[in-house]
Protein backbone atom coordinates (compact mmCIF):
# COMPACT_ATOMS: atom_id res chain seq x y z
CA UNK A 1 0.00 0.00 0.00
CA UNK A 2 1.33 3.41 -1.28
CA UNK A 3 1.67 6.42 1.50
CA UNK A 4 -0.21 9.43 0.75
CA UNK A 5 -0.41 12.93 2.30
CA UNK A 6 -3.98 13.47 3.73
CA UNK A 7 -5.51 15.80 5.55
CA UNK A 8 -7.11 14.74 8.45
CA UNK A 9 -10.72 16.34 7.77
CA UNK A 10 -10.41 14.35 4.75
CA UNK A 11 -8.79 11.07 5.89
CA UNK A 12 -11.89 10.80 8.57
CA UNK A 13 -14.15 11.21 5.49
CA UNK A 14 -12.58 8.59 3.12
CA UNK A 15 -11.86 6.12 6.13
CA UNK A 16 -15.29 6.25 6.53
CA UNK A 17 -16.05 5.37 3.03
CA UNK A 18 -13.74 2.91 3.15
CA UNK A 19 -15.51 1.10 6.07
CA UNK A 20 -18.90 0.85 4.31
CA UNK A 21 -20.48 4.02 5.17
CA UNK A 22 -23.55 4.00 3.11
CA UNK A 23 -25.31 7.83 4.47
CA UNK A 24 -24.08 10.81 5.85
CA UNK A 25 -25.98 13.76 7.00
CA UNK A 26 -23.85 16.57 8.86
CA UNK A 27 -23.63 20.45 8.77
CA UNK A 28 -20.68 22.28 8.54
CA UNK A 29 -18.23 23.74 11.15
CA UNK A 30 -15.20 24.69 11.02
CA UNK A 31 -12.85 22.91 11.95
CA UNK A 32 -14.55 19.75 10.80
CA UNK A 33 -16.22 21.36 6.90
CA UNK A 34 -13.58 19.47 5.05
CA UNK A 35 -14.86 16.18 6.18
CA UNK A 36 -18.50 17.18 4.86
CA UNK A 37 -17.41 18.52 1.92
CA UNK A 38 -15.16 15.76 0.72
CA UNK A 39 -17.89 13.75 1.31
CA UNK A 40 -20.47 15.91 -1.02
CA UNK A 41 -18.34 14.99 -4.02
CA UNK A 42 -17.19 11.29 -2.73
CA UNK A 43 -20.50 9.61 -1.60
CA UNK A 44 -22.74 10.67 -4.68
CA UNK A 45 -20.19 9.27 -7.20
CA UNK A 46 -20.81 5.95 -5.47
CA UNK A 47 -24.25 6.19 -5.21
CA UNK A 48 -24.57 6.28 -1.78
CA UNK A 49 -26.39 9.17 0.43
CA UNK A 50 -25.04 12.40 1.29
CA UNK A 51 -27.01 14.97 2.78
CA UNK A 52 -26.41 18.30 4.18
CA UNK A 53 -29.15 18.46 6.61
CA UNK A 54 -30.96 22.66 8.17
CA UNK A 55 -29.28 22.30 11.10
CA UNK A 56 -27.12 19.60 13.19
CA UNK A 57 -30.35 18.75 15.33
CA UNK A 58 -31.74 18.13 11.72
CA UNK A 59 -28.03 16.02 11.12
CA UNK A 60 -28.39 13.85 14.30
CA UNK A 61 -32.35 12.77 13.71
CA UNK A 62 -31.33 11.96 10.00
CA UNK A 63 -28.59 9.63 11.54
CA UNK A 64 -31.14 8.18 13.80
CA UNK A 65 -33.46 7.61 10.85
CA UNK A 66 -30.77 6.44 8.56
CA UNK A 67 -29.29 4.24 11.88
CA UNK A 68 -32.79 2.49 12.64
CA UNK A 69 -33.37 1.37 8.49
CA UNK A 70 -29.65 -0.72 8.99
CA UNK A 71 -27.49 1.60 7.20
CA UNK A 72 -23.73 2.45 8.52
CA UNK A 73 -24.28 5.93 9.07
CA UNK A 74 -22.48 8.90 10.33
CA UNK A 75 -21.94 12.66 11.44
CA UNK A 76 -19.08 15.10 11.91
CA UNK A 77 -19.12 17.62 13.96
CA UNK A 78 -17.15 20.22 16.24
CA UNK A 79 -17.77 21.60 19.72
CA UNK A 80 -21.01 23.73 19.69
CA UNK A 81 -22.91 21.45 17.00
CA UNK A 82 -22.50 18.48 19.05
CA UNK A 83 -23.76 20.45 21.75
CA UNK A 84 -26.75 20.83 19.29
CA UNK A 85 -26.79 16.55 19.13
CA UNK A 86 -27.07 16.02 22.42
CA UNK A 87 -30.88 14.87 22.42
CA UNK A 88 -30.38 12.66 18.73
CA UNK A 89 -27.79 11.12 20.67
CA UNK A 90 -29.77 10.54 23.42
CA UNK A 91 -32.02 8.59 21.63
CA UNK A 92 -30.09 6.84 19.46
CA UNK A 93 -28.36 5.74 22.75
CA UNK A 94 -31.75 4.44 23.92
CA UNK A 95 -32.79 3.12 20.86
CA UNK A 96 -29.74 0.70 20.71
CA UNK A 97 -28.90 1.39 17.00
CA UNK A 98 -25.02 2.06 15.77
CA UNK A 99 -23.80 5.09 14.76
CA UNK A 100 -20.36 7.10 14.25
CA UNK A 101 -20.02 10.64 15.55
CA UNK A 102 -16.61 12.66 15.04
CA UNK A 103 -16.23 15.34 17.17
CA UNK A 104 -13.53 17.52 15.58
CA UNK A 105 -12.99 19.60 19.08
CA UNK A 106 -12.74 23.43 19.04
CA UNK A 107 -12.24 26.47 21.83
CA UNK A 108 -15.28 26.92 24.06
CA UNK A 109 -17.47 27.10 25.93
CA UNK A 110 -19.94 28.83 24.13
CA UNK A 111 -19.14 30.08 20.51
CA UNK A 112 -15.41 30.13 21.14
CA UNK A 113 -13.49 29.77 18.42
CA UNK A 114 -11.53 27.56 15.94
CA UNK A 115 -8.30 26.83 18.00
CA UNK A 116 -7.88 23.15 18.39
CA UNK A 117 -8.94 22.48 22.21
CA UNK A 118 -10.20 19.00 24.04
CA UNK A 119 -12.46 20.79 25.83
CA UNK A 120 -15.50 18.10 24.97
CA UNK A 121 -13.94 15.45 27.24
CA UNK A 122 -16.80 15.16 30.17
CA UNK A 123 -19.51 16.31 26.87
CA UNK A 124 -18.09 13.14 25.68
CA UNK A 125 -17.13 11.17 27.73
CA UNK A 126 -19.53 11.65 30.92
CA UNK A 127 -22.39 11.69 28.87
CA UNK A 128 -23.87 15.22 27.43
CA UNK A 129 -27.37 13.77 26.43
CA UNK A 130 -30.45 12.74 29.16
CA UNK A 131 -30.00 9.06 30.75
CA UNK A 132 -28.51 6.65 31.41
CA UNK A 133 -26.39 5.41 28.84
CA UNK A 134 -22.30 5.64 28.08
CA UNK A 135 -20.72 5.93 24.66
CA UNK A 136 -17.56 4.65 23.62
CA UNK A 137 -14.98 7.56 22.88
CA UNK A 138 -11.53 7.02 21.74
CA UNK A 139 -9.35 9.64 20.81
CA UNK A 140 -6.58 9.36 18.07
CA UNK A 141 -3.41 11.29 17.95
CA UNK A 142 -2.22 11.14 14.40
CA UNK A 143 -3.84 11.47 11.32
CA UNK A 144 -2.86 7.60 10.54
CA UNK A 145 -4.34 6.33 13.93
CA UNK A 146 -7.47 8.74 13.10
CA UNK A 147 -7.83 6.67 10.04
CA UNK A 148 -7.85 3.43 11.68
CA UNK A 149 -10.34 4.29 14.74
CA UNK A 150 -12.70 5.34 12.36
CA UNK A 151 -12.48 2.61 10.00
CA UNK A 152 -12.82 0.11 12.85
CA UNK A 153 -15.07 2.15 14.93
CA UNK A 154 -18.41 1.51 12.20
CA UNK A 155 -17.28 -2.33 13.53
CA UNK A 156 -17.10 -1.29 17.05
CA UNK A 157 -20.32 0.62 16.76
CA UNK A 158 -22.32 -2.19 14.89
CA UNK A 159 -21.03 -4.90 17.26
CA UNK A 160 -22.64 -3.15 20.22
CA UNK A 161 -25.29 -1.56 18.75
CA UNK A 162 -24.10 2.03 20.30
CA UNK A 163 -22.73 5.03 19.82
CA UNK A 164 -19.47 4.88 18.44
CA UNK A 165 -17.45 8.42 19.14
CA UNK A 166 -13.77 9.66 17.67
CA UNK A 167 -12.92 12.51 19.19
CA UNK A 168 -9.75 14.41 17.93
CA UNK A 169 -9.05 18.36 18.05
CA UNK A 170 -9.00 21.06 15.27
CA UNK A 171 -5.13 20.36 14.95
CA UNK A 172 -5.57 16.66 13.61
CA UNK A 173 -8.28 17.90 11.64
CA UNK A 174 -7.07 20.48 9.86
CA UNK A 175 -3.31 18.93 9.64
CA UNK A 176 -1.42 17.25 6.68
CA UNK A 177 0.20 14.04 7.62
CA UNK A 178 1.76 11.18 5.31
CA UNK A 179 -0.78 7.78 5.65
CA UNK A 180 -1.74 4.41 4.51
CA UNK A 181 -5.59 4.31 3.19
CA UNK A 182 -7.23 0.67 4.42
CA UNK A 183 -8.51 -1.18 1.90
CA UNK A 184 -12.35 -0.48 0.45
CA UNK A 185 -14.98 -2.77 2.11
CA UNK A 186 -18.21 -3.54 -0.22
CA UNK A 187 -21.27 -2.18 1.62
CA UNK A 188 -23.89 -3.76 3.18
CA UNK A 189 -26.28 -5.54 1.28
CA UNK A 190 -28.34 -7.49 3.90
CA UNK A 191 -29.69 -5.54 7.02
CA UNK A 192 -29.16 -6.54 10.05
CA UNK A 193 -31.99 -8.67 11.36
CA UNK A 194 -32.75 -5.82 14.33
CA UNK A 195 -33.22 -3.03 11.53
CA UNK A 196 -36.70 -1.52 10.55
CA UNK A 197 -35.95 -2.75 7.07
CA UNK A 198 -39.23 -3.32 5.45
CA UNK A 199 -40.37 -6.93 6.71
CA UNK A 200 -42.77 -7.71 4.18
CA UNK A 201 -44.42 -10.00 6.03
CA UNK A 202 -41.19 -12.11 5.85
CA UNK A 203 -40.59 -11.70 9.53
CA UNK A 204 -41.68 -11.03 12.72
CA UNK A 205 -41.90 -6.47 12.58
CA UNK A 206 -38.78 -5.02 14.61
CA UNK A 207 -39.68 -1.81 16.98
CA UNK A 208 -36.94 0.55 17.00
CA UNK A 209 -38.06 3.18 19.88
CA UNK A 210 -36.58 4.78 22.83
CA UNK A 211 -39.33 5.01 24.74
CA UNK A 212 -41.16 2.68 27.85
CA UNK A 213 -43.79 4.00 29.37
CA UNK A 214 -43.66 1.52 32.08
CA UNK A 215 -40.78 2.08 34.59
CA UNK A 216 -40.33 -1.36 34.96
CA UNK A 217 -40.13 -1.87 30.80
CA UNK A 218 -37.35 0.94 31.06
CA UNK A 219 -35.39 -0.75 33.59
CA UNK A 220 -34.77 -3.92 31.84
CA UNK A 221 -33.80 -1.42 29.11
CA UNK A 222 -31.04 0.12 31.08
CA UNK A 223 -30.15 -3.13 32.64
CA UNK A 224 -29.41 -4.27 29.15
CA UNK A 225 -27.81 -1.66 28.18
CA UNK A 226 -25.27 -0.98 31.46
CA UNK A 227 -24.90 -4.97 30.52
CA UNK A 228 -23.64 -4.08 27.22
CA UNK A 229 -21.41 -1.26 28.68
CA UNK A 230 -19.65 -3.84 30.95
CA UNK A 231 -18.90 -6.01 28.07
CA UNK A 232 -17.41 -2.95 26.05
CA UNK A 233 -15.36 -1.91 29.14
CA UNK A 234 -14.09 -5.59 29.16
CA UNK A 235 -13.31 -5.42 25.69
CA UNK A 236 -12.45 -2.07 24.23
CA UNK A 237 -9.76 -0.53 26.40
CA UNK A 238 -7.04 0.93 24.62
CA UNK A 239 -4.15 2.67 25.41
CA UNK A 240 -0.37 3.44 24.53
CA UNK A 241 2.79 3.69 26.42
CA UNK A 242 5.97 4.84 25.68
CA UNK A 243 9.18 4.48 28.28
CA UNK A 244 7.12 3.18 30.49
CA UNK A 245 9.27 0.09 31.31
CA UNK A 246 11.55 1.51 33.55
CA UNK A 247 9.75 4.96 34.10
CA UNK A 248 9.30 6.18 37.85
CA UNK A 249 6.55 8.57 37.47
CA UNK A 250 4.66 9.15 34.13
CA UNK A 251 3.13 12.05 31.96
CA UNK A 252 -0.91 10.99 31.37
CA UNK A 253 -2.30 13.13 28.30
CA UNK A 254 -4.36 11.65 25.06
CA UNK A 255 -4.83 13.13 21.62
CA UNK A 256 -2.63 16.13 20.56
CA UNK A 257 -2.19 16.89 24.37
CA UNK A 258 -0.39 13.48 24.92
CA UNK A 259 1.06 14.04 21.22
CA UNK A 260 3.05 17.31 22.82
CA UNK A 261 3.88 15.57 26.08
CA UNK A 262 5.65 12.88 23.94
CA UNK A 263 8.22 15.30 22.73
CA UNK A 264 8.70 16.39 25.98
CA UNK A 265 9.00 12.59 27.25
CA UNK A 266 11.50 12.33 24.88
CA UNK A 267 13.78 15.69 25.96
CA UNK A 268 13.44 14.82 29.34
CA UNK A 269 14.84 10.75 28.57
CA UNK A 270 17.85 12.44 26.77
CA UNK A 271 18.23 14.65 30.31
CA UNK A 272 18.32 11.14 31.96
CA UNK A 273 14.71 12.17 33.59
CA UNK A 274 13.26 8.07 34.54
CA UNK A 275 9.63 9.83 32.80
CA UNK A 276 7.37 7.70 30.78
CA UNK A 277 4.01 8.52 28.91
CA UNK A 278 0.73 7.13 29.10
CA UNK A 279 -2.00 7.64 26.81
CA UNK A 280 -5.07 6.81 26.80
CA UNK A 281 -7.20 6.04 23.80
CA UNK A 282 -10.16 5.12 24.75
CA UNK A 283 -11.37 7.87 26.98
CA UNK A 284 -14.90 5.70 27.93
CA UNK A 285 -13.79 3.06 28.68
CA UNK A 286 -11.25 4.27 30.62
CA UNK A 287 -7.80 2.19 31.08
CA UNK A 288 -9.07 2.39 34.86
CA UNK A 289 -7.25 -0.61 35.81
CA UNK A 290 -4.27 0.04 33.77
CA UNK A 291 -3.04 3.18 35.91
CA UNK A 292 -4.39 1.75 39.28
CA UNK A 293 -2.18 -0.76 38.34
CA UNK A 294 0.81 1.84 37.72
CA UNK A 295 -0.10 3.05 41.27
CA UNK A 296 1.95 0.01 42.92
CA UNK A 297 4.65 1.03 40.05
CA UNK A 298 5.11 5.07 40.08
CA UNK A 299 5.81 7.76 42.39
CA UNK A 300 3.01 10.67 40.24
CA UNK A 301 1.07 11.25 37.43
CA UNK A 302 1.22 14.32 35.93
CA UNK A 303 -1.68 14.36 33.52
CA UNK A 304 -1.37 16.88 30.42
CA UNK A 305 -4.94 18.36 28.39
CA UNK A 306 -6.04 21.17 26.69
CA UNK A 307 -8.59 21.88 28.49
CA UNK A 308 -8.92 22.44 32.56
CA UNK A 309 -8.21 19.43 33.86
CA UNK A 310 -11.34 16.55 32.63
CA UNK A 311 -9.41 13.86 32.83
CA UNK A 312 -7.23 14.45 35.78
CA UNK A 313 -10.72 14.14 37.60
CA UNK A 314 -10.97 10.29 36.07
CA UNK A 315 -7.04 9.96 36.88
CA UNK A 316 -7.37 10.66 40.57
CA UNK A 317 -10.54 8.60 40.56
CA UNK A 318 -8.37 5.61 38.64
CA UNK A 319 -5.44 5.92 40.84
CA UNK A 320 -8.00 6.03 44.00
CA UNK A 321 -5.42 8.78 45.06
CA UNK A 322 -3.04 6.42 46.06
CA UNK A 323 0.05 8.44 44.62
CA UNK A 324 0.11 12.23 43.94
CA UNK A 325 -0.82 13.93 40.71
CA UNK A 326 -0.08 16.93 38.95
CA UNK A 327 -1.80 19.03 36.52
CA UNK A 328 -0.49 21.18 33.45
CA UNK A 329 -2.77 22.49 30.42
CA UNK A 330 -3.54 24.91 28.38
CA UNK A 331 -7.21 26.46 27.61
CA UNK A 332 -9.20 27.82 25.05
CA UNK A 333 -7.24 27.06 21.97
CA UNK A 334 -3.64 27.19 23.51
CA UNK A 335 -1.64 24.50 22.53
CA UNK A 336 1.03 23.92 24.98
CA UNK A 337 4.44 23.72 24.08
CA UNK A 338 6.86 20.94 24.82
CA UNK A 339 9.27 22.98 26.58
CA UNK A 340 6.30 24.14 29.03
CA UNK A 341 5.95 20.78 29.46
CA UNK A 342 9.45 19.65 29.69
CA UNK A 343 10.34 22.22 31.95
CA UNK A 344 7.11 20.86 34.63
CA UNK A 345 8.90 17.55 34.35
CA UNK A 346 11.95 19.02 35.35
CA UNK A 347 10.57 20.61 38.14
CA UNK A 348 8.52 17.72 39.28
CA UNK A 349 12.02 15.51 38.88
CA UNK A 350 13.85 17.96 41.27
CA UNK A 351 11.35 19.24 43.64
CA UNK A 352 9.13 15.88 44.06
CA UNK A 353 5.43 16.13 44.41
CA UNK A 354 3.31 18.23 46.31
CA UNK A 355 0.32 17.02 48.02
CA UNK A 356 -1.28 19.67 49.92
CA UNK A 357 -4.56 20.76 47.91
CA UNK A 358 -6.38 20.38 44.61
CA UNK A 359 -3.91 19.81 41.92
CA UNK A 360 -6.31 22.10 39.64
CA UNK A 361 -5.75 25.02 42.02
CA UNK A 362 -2.00 24.81 41.97
CA UNK A 363 -2.14 24.61 38.09
CA UNK A 364 -4.44 27.44 38.06
CA UNK A 365 -2.15 29.63 40.43
CA UNK A 366 1.30 29.22 38.03
CA UNK A 367 -1.12 29.35 34.73
CA UNK A 368 -2.08 33.14 35.69
CA UNK A 369 1.42 34.15 35.59
CA UNK A 370 2.22 32.15 32.53
CA UNK A 371 -0.55 33.76 30.76
CA UNK A 372 0.09 37.26 31.93
CA UNK A 373 3.47 37.00 30.94
CA UNK A 374 2.75 35.70 27.32
CA UNK A 375 0.45 38.56 26.96
CA UNK B 1 -5.82 -13.77 -38.66
CA UNK B 2 -7.57 -11.10 -37.04
CA UNK B 3 -5.67 -8.48 -34.71
CA UNK B 4 -5.33 -9.63 -30.67
CA UNK B 5 -4.59 -6.87 -27.87
CA UNK B 6 -5.48 -6.77 -24.56
CA UNK B 7 -5.83 -3.63 -21.57
CA UNK B 8 -4.46 -2.75 -18.51
CA UNK B 9 -6.83 -1.04 -16.03
CA UNK B 10 -5.21 0.96 -13.01
CA UNK B 11 -7.96 0.75 -10.44
CA UNK B 12 -6.84 4.01 -8.31
CA UNK B 13 -8.02 6.15 -11.68
CA UNK B 14 -10.66 3.52 -13.23
CA UNK B 15 -14.12 5.70 -11.51
CA UNK B 16 -16.73 3.15 -13.45
CA UNK B 17 -17.94 5.59 -15.82
CA UNK B 18 -18.55 3.61 -18.38
CA UNK B 19 -17.30 5.86 -21.39
CA UNK B 20 -14.93 3.05 -22.70
CA UNK B 21 -17.51 0.33 -23.02
CA UNK B 22 -20.21 2.75 -24.97
CA UNK B 23 -17.16 3.47 -27.24
CA UNK B 24 -15.61 -0.24 -27.59
CA UNK B 25 -16.26 -0.93 -31.20
CA UNK B 26 -16.58 -4.65 -30.71
CA UNK B 27 -18.30 -4.47 -27.40
CA UNK B 28 -15.98 -6.75 -24.96
CA UNK B 29 -15.88 -4.13 -22.01
CA UNK B 30 -17.91 -4.47 -18.89
CA UNK B 31 -18.11 -3.35 -15.15
CA UNK B 32 -16.22 -5.85 -13.09
CA UNK B 33 -18.53 -6.24 -10.58
CA UNK B 34 -16.99 -9.01 -8.59
CA UNK B 35 -14.45 -6.68 -8.07
CA UNK B 36 -13.87 -3.49 -5.49
CA UNK B 37 -11.31 -0.58 -6.79
CA UNK B 38 -9.68 1.23 -3.40
CA UNK B 39 -11.71 4.52 -4.68
CA UNK B 40 -14.86 1.97 -4.48
CA UNK B 41 -15.56 1.15 -8.15
CA UNK B 42 -16.60 -1.44 -10.20
CA UNK B 43 -13.74 -1.31 -12.78
CA UNK B 44 -13.91 -1.72 -16.40
CA UNK B 45 -12.64 -4.88 -17.49
CA UNK B 46 -12.50 -7.29 -20.98
CA UNK B 47 -15.22 -9.98 -20.40
CA UNK B 48 -14.40 -11.80 -23.03
CA UNK B 49 -12.49 -12.14 -26.14
CA UNK B 50 -12.16 -10.12 -29.33
CA UNK B 51 -10.35 -7.10 -28.64
CA UNK B 52 -8.24 -6.08 -31.07
CA UNK B 53 -5.98 -3.61 -29.44
CA UNK B 54 -7.52 -0.66 -31.50
CA UNK B 55 -6.85 1.66 -28.82
CA UNK B 56 -10.61 3.56 -28.71
CA UNK B 57 -11.18 2.92 -25.09
CA UNK B 58 -7.84 4.42 -24.13
CA UNK B 59 -8.55 7.33 -26.02
CA UNK B 60 -11.70 8.21 -24.79
CA UNK B 61 -11.04 7.12 -20.86
CA UNK B 62 -11.34 10.47 -19.15
CA UNK B 63 -8.92 9.69 -16.47
CA UNK B 64 -6.12 7.78 -18.82
CA UNK B 65 -6.53 4.76 -16.95
CA UNK B 66 -6.42 2.28 -19.26
CA UNK B 67 -3.32 1.12 -21.03
CA UNK B 68 -3.51 -0.87 -24.35
CA UNK B 69 -1.39 -3.73 -25.90
CA UNK B 70 -1.22 -5.18 -28.96
CA UNK B 71 0.03 -7.97 -30.45
CA UNK B 72 3.24 -8.19 -32.78
CA UNK B 73 1.86 -9.16 -36.44
CA UNK B 74 3.80 -11.86 -37.82
CA UNK B 75 6.19 -10.89 -40.42
CA UNK B 76 5.39 -10.47 -43.61
CA UNK B 77 5.66 -13.67 -45.84
CA UNK B 78 7.01 -11.95 -48.69
CA UNK B 79 10.32 -11.26 -46.80
CA UNK B 80 11.09 -14.34 -46.49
Amino acid sequence: MSRELWKGNEAIAEAAVRAGLQAYFGYPITPQTEALEYLSARLPELGRVFLQAESELGAINMVYGAACAGARTMTTTSSPGTSLMMEGLSYIAGTEVPMVLVDVVRGGPGLGNIAPAQGDYNQMVHGGGHGDYHPIVLAPASIQETIDTVYEMFDIADKYRTIGVVMVDGSIGQMMEPVTLPPMKEVRKIWPDWSASAAQGKRERNVLTSIYLDPKEEEITNLRLMKTWQQIEKNEVRYKEYFMDDAKFAVVGFGSAGRVALSAVRAARAEGIPVGLFRPISLNPFPRQKILEYTSKLSGFFVVEMNSGMMLDDVILASQSRIPVEYYGRMGGVMPFPDEILREIRLLHTNGWKTEGHPRDRWLAKLETIVKEEM
Amino acid sequence: MPLTGTIVVDENLCKACELCILNCPVQVIALDKSHITPRGFHPAALYKEGCTGCGTCAVVCPEAAITVYREKRPEKESKA
